[in-house]
This record gives C-alpha cells, sequence and structure tokens, in this order.
C-alpha cells in the first residue's frame, strides 16, 4: 500500500463517481435547495458555493447504490469547521435504511473525522470490509459543533472496481486481480 | 401520477356520530375515504393505500398499504364508532407501516381526519411534524368536525413541521350541507399537488357521483369537444383557487340545489364556462350523466339563446349531475347560463326553481360531488338574492323543469 497523503489518491484507487447509480441514489433530511448533488458531483462539489445541507436535525443518511461491484478504499469528506461531519457511519449493501434503523446492526465502519479531515485528508476504511459494495450508506450522526445545522462541502469516494476493468494508467501493480 | 403508498388514518370516535356533516360525520368521512382510495389508485396503478383507525380500543391498522381496492372498500364496513381520537399514536403507526411497504420507491404519505379534539399540544405535534419530515414522509391534515380548543391552530403547526416543499397540505373543513367528499375533491389531498389531478378526481368524482363514467377527463374529451375540455380545464383550475370560499356558501348553495340542471347545461356551453369557473368540477360530473343528451342540449342551448333574458345564474354550480338527468332541467339550465353571462350573480333564487321534485333535490345533493365551488357567482348571487326578492318570487312561479 502506498502512503497516503494530504491530497493524493493511493496508486490504483479510482475515484467512484463514475460508477455511482445515479437513479437510485437518496438522502434523506436533507435541505432542498442545499442537496446532496451539490456535494457529490463533478463540478458542483468543486463550487465553494454549493453545499449539502441538513433539514429538520443535524443527521443525514446517505444511500449510494453503485452500477457495479466495486471495493471502497478510502472517502473524503469536506465541510467548514464547525458545521462539518463529525462522526460518519458507513454502511455496505444495506438497502433502504431510516434513521430509526440504523442502530439496529452495527456499521462496516465508522469515523470521527478530524479537522485535517474536513480540510481534504481522505479517511481510509476497513478495507476487508468492503470488497464487494454494491451500495453505501452513509450516516453522518452529528457534527463538529454539535449544532442543529450540518453541512458538507465535497464526497469523494474512492476504491476499485472488482472486475478488472481498470484505468491503464493504474495497471503497473496489481494487488488484486480475480 | 407519482408512485405513493398512502396511509389514511381514521377518526373513529365518539365525535363522529354528529350529524353536522350529512349523514353524519363518520359517514361522510367514509365517503371521503373510499373516493381518496379510487383517485389515488387511478393516479398511478402501482400506488398503495392502507387504512388504520386511531380510536376505538386503541390505533388499529385495518389493512396494510395494497392496490386492491375491493380489499380497502371491505375493511370500511363494519367499523364501530366509539373511544378517543389518538392523533399522535395514529401517525406513528402510519409511519411504521409505511415504513415497511413493500416497493421502497413509493413516495410516503399519511392522510389524516382530524375531526374529534386533539389533546395533544403544540410541542409533541411539532416533534412528530419533524420526525414525519426527517423520514420524508408527507401529510394531509383534513380538520373537520370539532373545532375549538385551538384545534386548527395546533394542526396548523403540525403542518408546518411537517411542510417540505409543499407537498403536505391542511384543509379545514366547516360543517355544511356539503359533503366532505365533495369539497375534498377539489382540493390537493386528491388532485396530488396540481399535477394532472384534475383528470383522477374528476374521474373519481364522476365515478361516485353517476356511475357512468365515461372514463375521460371532465367527463367530456378532446375527441369529442377539445374546446369543451380545455374551457373544463381552466375553469377547473380557477375553481380550485377559490375552493374555500365555496365552502363558506354552502349553506346559500343548498338554496340553489334545485338548480342542478343548470350544472349540466354549463358544462355543455364552452362558453358558459368562461363565466362560471366554478361550475367545471360540477361540470365534470354531469358530463358523465350527460353525454347522451348531449346533442339536446346543445340544440336547447341555442334555442336558449335567443331567449328572454332571465336572470339565472350562472352559477347553478353545485353540481348536481344526477339530478339534471332530464332534459327539460337541462335546458332550463342552459337558458340560464347563456342569459346570465353578463351578471354572474343574476340571483340565487334561480337555482331555487328547476327541479319541482324536493325530494329528488335533497337526495341528490347528498350525494353531489364538488359542492364547493360558485364562489364568485355565489357570492354575487347571494348580494343579488337579498336585494331581489322579486325574483324569488318569480321563480317560485315558475313551474319546475320548464321548457323554453
Amino acid at each position: 500500500m502506498s502512503v497516503e497523503s494530504a491530497t493524493a489518491i493511493q496508486r490504483n484507487q479510482v475515484d467512484l463517481l463514475d460508477f455511482v447509480d445515479w437513479s437510485g441514489v437518496e438522502c434523506l433530511n436533507q435541505n432542498s435547495s442545499h442537496s446532496l448533488v451539490n456535494a457529490l458531483k463533478q463540478g458542483y462539489r468543486e463550487d465553494e458555493g454549493l453545499h449539502l445541507e441538513s433539514d429538520a436535525d443535524e443527521q443525514l443518511l446517505i444511500y449510494i447504490p453503485f452500477t457495479q461491484v466495486i471495493k471502497l478504499h478510502s472517502f473524503l469528506m469536506k465541510g467548514p469547521e464547525d458545521e462539518g461531519p463529525k462522526t460518519v457511519k458507513l454502511f455496505a449493501n444495506k438497502e433502504h435504511m431510516g434513521f430509526s434503523n440504523v442502530s439496529d446492526f452495527p456499521p462496516s465502519d465508522s469515523a470521527v473525522l478530524s479537522l485535517d479531515n474536513l480540510k481534504g485528508k481522505p479517511f481510509t476504511v476497513k478495507y476487508v470490509k468492503f470488497q464487494s459494495v454494491r451500495s453505501l450508506t452513509i450516516f453522518i450522526e452529528d457534527n463538529q459543533c454539535g449544532g442543529d445545522v450540518t453541512k458538507v462541502q465535497k464526497i469523494v469516494l474512492y476504491g476499485t472496481t472488482q472486475d478488472v476493468t481498470f484505468i491503464l494508467e493504474g495497471i503497473s501493480k496489481f494487488d488484486h486481480y480475480i | 401520477m407519482v408512485l405513493e403508498a398512502t396511509m389514511i388514518c381514521i377518526d373513529n370516535s365518539e365525535w363522529m356520530r354528529n350529524g353536522d356533516y350529512t349523514p353524519t360525520r363518520f359517514q361522510a368521512q367514509a365517503d371521503a375515504v373510499n373516493l381518496i382510495c379510487g383517485a389515488k389508485t387511478q393516479s398511478n396503478p402501482e400506488n398503495t393505500v392502507g387504512v388504520l383507525t386511531m380510536a376505538g380500543k386503541g390505533v388499529r391498522v385495518l389493512v396494510t398499504p395494497t392496490s386492491d381496492l375491493g380489499k380497502i372498500l371491505a375493511c370500511m364496513h363494519g367499523l364501530e364508532i366509539g373511544g378517543e381520537m389518538n392523533l399522535a399514536a395514529g401517525i406513528q403507526v402510519a409511519q411504521l407501516a409505511l415504513k415497511h411497504r413493500q416497493n421502497k420507491k413509493q413516495q410516503q404519505r399519511i392522510i389524516v381526519f382530524a375531526g374529534s379534539p386533539v389533546k395533544y399540544d403544540k410541542k409533541v405535534l411539532e416533534t412528530i411534524g419533524r420526525k414525519l419530515k426527517k423520514n420524508s414522509v408527507a401529510l394531509d391534515i383534513v380538520d373537520f368536525g370539532e373545532g375549538d380548543d385551538g384545534k386548527p391552530e395546533k394542526l396548523e403547526a403540525l403542518l408546518s413541521a411537517v411542510n417540505n416543499n409543499d407537498s403536505s397540505h391542511i384543509i379545514h373543513v366547516p360543517p355544511g350541507p356539503n359533503a366532505l367528499s365533495d369539497v375534498l375533491i377539489s382540493t390537493p389531498v386528491f388532485t396530488g399537488d396540481g399535477e394532472g389531478g384534475s383528470g383522477f378526481a374528476a374521474a373519481a368524482a364522476a365515478a361516485a357521483a353517476a356511475g357512468g363514467v365515461s372514463g375521460f377527463d371532465f367527463g367530456v374529451d378532446p375527441n369529442l369537444d377539445p374546446e369543451l375540455a380545455l374551457a373544463l380545464r381552466v375553469s377547473m383550475e380557477e375553481e380550485r383557487a377559490r375552493q374555500e370560499a365555496a365552502a363558506k356558501r354552502a349553506a346559500e348553495e343548498a338554496a340553489r340545489q334545485e338548480k342542478g340542471g343548470e350544472q349540466p347545461s354549463n358544462s355543455q356551453d364552452t362558453t358558459m364556462t368562461e363565466h362560471k369557473t366554478i361550475t367545471a368540477p360540477e361540470a365534470e360530473n354531469k358530463k358523465n350523466d350527460l353525454m347522451d343528451d348531449e346533442t339536446a342540449l346543445l340544440e336547447q342551448a341555442l334555442a336558449m339563446s335567443m331567449d328572454d333574458p332571465r336572470t339565472s345564474n350562472s352559477m347553478g354550480d353545485t353540481d348536481m349531475s344526477e339530478a339534471t338527468t332530464e332534459d327539460q332541467d337541462l335546458a332550463f339550465a342552459l337558458q340560464m347560463s347563456v342569459q346570465d353571462n353578463p351578471k354572474d350573480s343574476a340571483s340565487q333564487t334561480e337555482m331555487n326553481k328547476v327541479l319541482g321534485d324536493q325530494s329528488f333535490v335533497s337526495s341528490i345533493l347528498a350525494s353531489l360531488p364538488g359542492v364547493d365551488p360558485n364562489d364568485p357567482s355565489v357570492k354575487d348571487l347571494l348580494a343579488s338574492l337579498q336585494g331581489q326578492s322579486e325574483a324569488e318570487q318569480k321563480n317560485d312561479d315558475k313551474p319546475p323543469n320548464e321548457d323554453k
């Protein structure tokens, strides 16, 4: 495994944005004028003025299905210092979760984001738990300051596909092969 | 055509025995539920509807969300009235039932009939509302029956806590001769936020009222009469905007119910609809009945145009589709509407005539859909009515079903 840096992506890891199945993407408790696309879609997430915001309270539940089975390596979540997310739980392959059953089973991984993470340092997940992911559920439990609104500027997922359809540039070393 | 799963919460508490809505509050509610189920399943065949009762021994789910209309109608039978309504528990159980719906792609909606006093305070209701909003559940509240103890304010607070992008609504229905379902037909509860709702609302109303549904929107479709269909649609839009005012006029409407004959004629005549936006909903219902009489009516309308100026009021709006199966009534109505174009508010008295059979009229009234419309015309009629007692006498003198 290569060394992480604040901005570099792991070798062989690609931005999984291309594999997101946009028709099934859902976000519960989002403010309708600040929706998930602001944080997830190419172009929108680079825009500093657009962000994802929570509505009734500070929790957010994001459901992202993929068009093919992927392995998740790390994720990046950028947000403001105080209203950015703090405790983030990831669930792999659990469909249609609601706020009431997030605590019913243990998350595949959970993360407490630091300010470095919010500035752009990716968080590496437990890779073994995300070896064949069809869909990812991100539960943002609370935010840094403890207020009623959580804001997320950008969400990026890094990983690889399970099949061997790599981008040619990343072929130098295969750790995984079917 | 939104794909939606709906849970309807019925109030079957002791307060529903009251007869201020015809025939009883409970029966009016049951009719409204039946219509809603029909409308939802018609707008999208994959929609599901479930029903639960909030009073009685406790909150009880009668049927989980299903698209089988027969099952829903069957479970409405044999419901007993008693106990007190538990609004908070009812909404929470409804939310749970929706959570376990089979098709997770459906949007979630709860329709609550709140007829008895609400014993919960605003804070609790707002918490419930926020929880619904967080789980993206829309809520429609039908506020009828008891209206004290700050109940409207509490329900408004609940609505504002739930409301997300105007997907939730509240309808206040005051007591009156108009059937609860008639008032609801033109509201967003039926029309689904205005997205082509008028189509199934009209069809549902027509189906319930006439039984001779042609299946078309507004009873007549572009195939037969594009101008008429367009005029009806425009009228429907306008009418919807004024429905609340119409509910207030329900009392006056009753007096004019006899005029039912006018309704169908109005709908027949494209030009008429321009003046009577309110008649549109009734017109739709009428249409179904009048399909056969259309030709005859048009002929009569032409004849009427030449006729003397009677202060007929176009308002006839109170839909009396069933009542006007007779050509004579239709002819009369047509005449009235033609005459009345310049002055909408001819006089309420006009309504009074027409149907010779009082009992027939009253029975029709009870089953009439879409009674609420007629806001502008009704108002005018009221004003003119008070000023024109003579007109009433004139109307009384005229024999019902007179031909021109």
